[in-house]
């Protein structure tokens, strides 16, 4: 089930001057920036910035209007078993309710080759494994973002994309998360992280990329940021000050 | 794609609107039953001088409208529920290269619409046959062989129905809108036709797939409340037509559109 290490050590996400446009409005605004192994990433910039945007041209879901999202080197609709390379959860409620959470997990789990044994693997790691056989119509918006963790996780993969995972989750949730990112990166694994919760930002990730109005404002160290400022909320709010916008994107 | 049909597969067993769509489909044979046996009764209490020119309907033709329509819904919501929920987004994630998540929901809709289809237009048939015996001067007595090509006919516009449905849920993303134009189909529509001047009304009645069992078998039959101007291959072709290029184009659509 685990990769060999060394697609753990190179994978990597890299936007080159990625630009996307959506009818008169742009998203994206010739993004570039590398997200490293072996750290937390997190991803910054007011609503309507292109976080999501970003998240959504580097999974392949929308395609680019010009430049290139790659991962591991490739564009992420030519993998084959794409699970087993790239996780992500964008939306913890994109769940059918009806169904129960071992079997959306074991559906997305069979499209990729995973075995059944990795579902109940993934339900235990999340804390799912006594609810795995209820409906997710029931669930919690903190357990949905569980839920979502366990698919991005399902396949072992080297990199993973989250887009505001602690939604929802109460304390114990939120250190959990923490310490989850955090390990998942001592692994050698690649987390991109979107969150606005700047305290928690600060606790997790050591590596932030900061964008507004689909460009990049910064791509820092958090260490690099409170050296200048007193601390990364302060840092974000001087950063972004420029960059608020009050329509989204999409 | 064997990995990716067990997972639509899973999807379909996973949820119970299937069981309740494949239930109702079958509550087909249940109202055949009911009827037959009322038109039995009715029969068996006419006065024996009448009985000669009694006539009763085809239970089968007319009660497949069940299982097409709860096929056809079945296959719009395969796709609609997945645009409703935003699984489709994580659909899509896992299978980048799209079109295998599309073909693979058409191969497990159509197969169930291959088993339902049959499966209630021979029972009701069965059922109708058993309950009526030689009334109705021997409507429901012919040899069964005779019988056999005009059922496969009619049961083969279930599976039609169900990628029909699916590949309008995945081209209007919305399940009302699928569901809508898939109820206009079986409805609205052909009333529509039959009001249009001629000959207009039979050129275009020809084509509606309520049209199509007939003229595929050959059996032209003359009082049909549409048209029959088709010879069997070209009416063959246009069920194919319905099954298929919805689903082509939506196929061609999911490769294009932002998800």
């Amino acid at each position: 089930m685990t990769d060999p290490p060394h697609r753990i050590l190179y994978a990597v996400i890299e936007l080159r001057r990625l630009t996307k446009r959506y009818g008169d409005t742009l998203a994206l605004d010739g993004l570039s920036f590398a997200v490293e192994p072996g750290h937390v990433t997190g991803f910054l910039g007011p609503n309507g910035a292109g976080k999501s945007t970003a998240m959504r041209l580097i999974l392949g879901l929308d395609a680019p209007t010009s430049g290139q999202a790659l991962v591991n080197g490739r564009r992420y609709a030519l993998l084959s078993k794409p699970m087993r390379e790239v996780g992500a959860l964008l939306d913890a409620g994109a769940v059918h309710p009806g169904r129960s959470a071992y079997n959306q997990l074991l559906a997305l789990a069979r499209s990729n080759d995973i075995t059944p044994t990795r579902v109940a693997e993934v339900l235990e790691q999340v804390g799912l494994a006594g609810v795995a056989r209820k409906r997710v119509g029931g669930f919690s918006l903190g357990m949905k973002q569980r839920l979502g963790i366990a698919a991005a996780l399902l396949g072992d993969p080297g990199v993973l994309i989250f887009d505001e995972p602690v939604n929802g989750l109460d304390p114990d949730g939120v250190r959990w998360i923490r310490d989850l990112m955090r390990s998942l990166a001592a692994e050698g694994r690649t987390i991109l992280l979107s969150s606005h919760l700047m305290s928690e930002m600060a606790l997790t990730a050591d590596r932030i990329v900061i964008i507004g109005r689909g460009k990049l404002i910064a791509a820092t160290t958090i260490a690099g940021l409170t050296a200048r400022y007193p601390s990364l909320e302060d840092a974000y709010m001087s950063l972004t000050a420029g960059s608020v916008t009050n329509g989204a994107a999409r | 794609m064997k990995a990716i049909l067990s997972s639509e597969w899973l999807k379909l067993r996973s949820l119970r609107s299937t069981y309740l769509l494949l239930g109702l489909s079958l509550g087909a044979v249940l109202i055949g039953l009911g009827l037959a046996l009322m038109a039995a009764d009715m029969y068996d209490s006419a006065p024996p001088e009448r009985r000669p020119s009694a006539r009763i309907a085809d239970l089968e033709e007319v009660l497949v409208i069940l299982p097409q329509l709860c096929m056809g819904i079945l296959g719009a919501l395969t796709m609609t529920s997945e645009y409703a929920t935003g699984l489709i987004r994580t659909s899509l994630t896992v299978v980048p290269r799209r079109w295998p998540v599309l073909a693979a929901k058409a191969a497990v809709v159509g197969l169930l619409g291959l088993v339902v289809g049959p499966a209630t237009v021979f029972g009701t048939y069965a059922a109708s046959r058993w309950v009526l015996g030689d009334r109705f001067s021997g409507a429901y007595a012919t040899a069964l062989l005779e019988k056999l090509p005009i059922l496969t006919a009619i049961s083969l516009t279930v599976p039609a129905f169900a990628l029909l449905g699916l590949g309008l849920g995945a081209l209007f993303r919305s399940t009302a809108g699928a569901i809508a134009l898939l109820a206009g189909l079986v409805y609205v529509i052909p009333m529509i036709i039959g009001n249009v001047p001629e000959p207009w009304s039979e050129r275009l009645g020809s084509i509606m797939i309520g049209a199509l069992p007939h003229q595929i078998t050959g059996d032209g039959n003359a009082s049909s409340v549409y048209g029959s101007l088709l010879p069997p291959a070209a009416a063959a072709a246009v069920l194919v037509a319905y099954a298929a290029l919805p689903l082509l184009g939506a196929t061609w659509l999911l490769r294009r559109r932002d998800a």
